[in-house]
């Protein structure tokens, strides 16, 4: 079995759970339908989006550098990085070089990507996530589940378990405003030892060199003000060009994600703080080698919303941890295989194809032909299974000939009938394996068609 | 070296994407539902913040009511009390803090802080509670006339605040305070004697 289908079939284990994360970020898609649909133009709000980072991806190359030189002119040190390792040693040199012991983050899915946490604790650098959710799921050495709600595959008995043994709360004690007041109290001292805050980017803004990160917390805020130090990660694909541009991404990110008309709090930071320092690290990791592909350069505008986790029926049903990569769900399907295809190889096939994700995302990124677009190169690469690729060849074989085709028919409806289930649901049948088969009909639709239309020539 | 590195790896697979300028854009309907400054209430409500109206004559006496010890960061003599300087212990221990938003987002009740309100950039969030005054007269619809108003060159921090800090992460339950403020109360302030009407 596939990876993804084996680590669903332990999460669908736990019926009840598997119920509740599955209505839950249907609510929360719910509420993302309500927003947009209150925002008249919303269409044309996603085109525009679209339009934009088309735009940017475009000019790229022009759009970083000057987004560099403005970063320079304020005074803020720019850093590049072509892959994770080297994104990790610059985040390294920097703590060395402040001699720092403190380093708070807030949420940032290119640090999780690039596996910073790791890198620095086998330094002996300890890292404190600052995110509730993300906290939640550091202290229980877990990697997100969702890109804008980290801990949605935990219940609050088990977060409360995880609080009372790491932070003392009442043994027992679950309540969600209670365990938060126990992190904010827990948080806040951390905050104020900080020498340095890491933050992830939400949009850096080339005309100015202003980097923008969205956040419901004020986690980003806390840190980056406390501590002298402040580092901004970002992928090469954040950039937008304008400050204008601006009012659009605001309008869309926070409704398409939680269903909120913006977070509480949309932070610009554009020069470091009085005797403060200010660092932006700008990221490829693979990005770049995928910017011109046509099939897969649509990929490169999300602007990581998570909305189409909340829409998808496969992720909803089958939790953010089945899929084995940082970024789970649909955009992240068709970004892992551009990481690494072997690893990631199935994925692309954890979809429906439904297209829901297309409809819901705002940057409009056609990510279901993406899915199709990757299960076909997978299969011409030779990395799905033997029996699948064998069975589609056979598949496409009697299905290209009508004699073949009738009679496979026919023999089918006779099988499904007489054959015993113990022969029917083979390991082979796959499709089988989650599905009971329908009885089959006794004349098949041709059949049907010819009989009760005689006048017609087949 | 990795700059040029990324930047001709860029440059080799250019994407040719079917353009549409960005600036092909009509702009984009506002439907208003209501005023701009009933539209701005209920968003604010819906993002956890509290909302008085106050005329700009009893606006002090409400204040000094209201919470007496309150750090009123639109005098110069708080302000010089809290610089950038100030150590974290003492900004820590900040229960009321109020500051003038420059302008508010009816689509969202979202308000404009920038640095020169700040004497310290961390207090808006370190504060136990926030206190927003704005002017009932400067609202706009939504972000795009926002970013409109002002000029990110000219600001080094500036934020837009909708609401008091909050969190879903345990269960999708909303908890107000998760690491800013705890609340957020919004002062709208109408000029004395005078109804403002609004060209929407």
């Amino acid at each position: 079995m596939m990876q993804h289908a084996r680590k669903a079939k332990q999460f669908l284990a736990d019926e009840p759970r598997t119920d509740w994360h599955n209505q839950t970020l249907w609510i929360v898609r719910q509420k993302r339908d309500a927003l947009a649909a209150s925002v008249p133009g919303w269409e044309t709000l996603r085109e525009k989006a679209s339009a934009i980072k088309e735009d940017a991806l475009s000019h790229l190359d022009t759009y970083l550098e000057q987004f560099e030189t403005e970063a320079l002119k304020n005074g803020v040190t720019v850093f590049w990085a072509s892959d994770a390792d080297e994104f990790n040693r610059i985040i390294l040199a920097i703590i060395r070089k402040h001699r720092a012991k403190n380093i708070v983050k807030s949420k940032s899915m290119l640090t999780e990507e690039c596996g910073l946490n790791h890198f620095l604790q086998k330094e002996g650098i300890e890292v404190v996530d600052t995110d509730l959710g993300e906290r939640i799921i550091q202290f229980r050495k877990e990697i997100p589940s969702h890109i804008v709600l980290p801990a949605i595959h935990l219940k609050k008995e088990e977060i409360g378990e995880t609080f009372h043994e790491k932070l003392g709360t009442e043994k027992g004690a679950s309540d969600p405003t209670y365990l938060t007041r126990a992190a904010r109290k827990h948080l806040r001292e951390k905050f104020l030892a900080a020498d340095i805050a890491l933050t992830g980017v939400n949009f850096a803004v080339a005309e100015t060199g202003t980097v923008v990160v969205c956040t419901n917390e004020g986690n980003a805020d806390m840190g980056v003000h406390a501590a002298p130090v402040q580092v901004h990660c970002m992928g090469i694909e954040k950039i937008v060009p304008r400050q204008e541009d601006l009012g659009v991404f605001t309008r869309l990110l926070a409704r398409n994600a939680t269903g909120q008309a913006i977070t509480t709090y949309t932070s610009h930071y554009r020069k470091p703080k009085q005797g403060g320092a200010m660092y932006v690290v700008i990221v490829d990791n693979g990005r770049s080698e995928y910017i011109g592909n046509p099939q897969y350069m649509n990929s490169l505008k999300c602007i990581r919303c998570g909305g189409c986790m909340n829409t998808c029926p496969v992720y909803r049903r089958t939790g953010g941890h089945s899929y084995g990569y940082v970024i789970p769900g649909p955009i992240g399907s068709i970004l892992a295989p551009q990481r690494n295809k072997q690893k990631y190889k199935d994925l692309p096939f954890a979809s429906s194809l439904c297209g829901s994700c297309d409809n819901v995302c705002p940057v409009k990124i056609n990510i279901h032909e993406q899915l199709y677009r990757w299960r076909q190169e997978l299969t011409e690469n030779k990395q799905t299974p033997f029996v699948k690729r064998f069975a589609m060849k056979a598949l496409g074989f009697v299905l290209s000939g009508n004699k073949l085709y009738n009679m496979a028919g026919s023999l089918a409806r006779k099988a499904v009938r007489y054959l015993p289930d113990k022969l029917l649901y083979l390991p082979v049948n796959a499709w089988g394996r989650g599905r009971e088969l329908p009885v089959p009909p006794k004349q098949s639709f041709k059949q049907w068609y010819l009989k009760n239309h005689k006048d017609i020539k087949s | 070296m990795t700059k040029v590195d990324i930047l001709q790896s860029i440059r080799k697979r250019r994407p040719v994407f079917p353009i549409l300028s960005p600036d092909n854009f009509e702009p984009l309907p506002v439907a208003l539902p209501g005023s701009l400054i009933e539209w701005f209430k209920k968003s604010l409500k819906t993002a956890g913040a509290e909302i008085i109206e106050l005329k700009n004559t009893e606006l002090d006496s409400h204040i000094a009511a209201a919470w007496p010890t309150i750090l009123d960061f639109t005098q110069p003599k708080i302000r010089a009390e809290y610089p950038a300087s100030a150590p974290l212990d003492k900004l820590n221990k900040i229960e009321h803090a109020l500051f003038a938003g420059n302008f508010g987002v009816a689509e969202n009740g979202a308000i404009w802080i920038e640095d020169k309100d700040l004497p310290h950039r961390i207090l808006p969030f370190i504060t136990q509670h926030l206190i927003l005054k704005l002017d009932a007269g400067k609202i706009v619809a939504t972000m795009q006339e926002a970013y409109q108003q002002f000029k990110l060159n000219d600001i080094e921090f500036g934020v837009f605040i909708s609401g008091p800090s909050k969190t879903a992460d345990i269960e999708q339950s909303l908890v107000y305070g998760a690491h800013g403020a705890k609340e957020l109360t919004v002062i709208l302030v109408t000029l004395n004697q005078k109804n403002i009407t609004h060209n929407d």
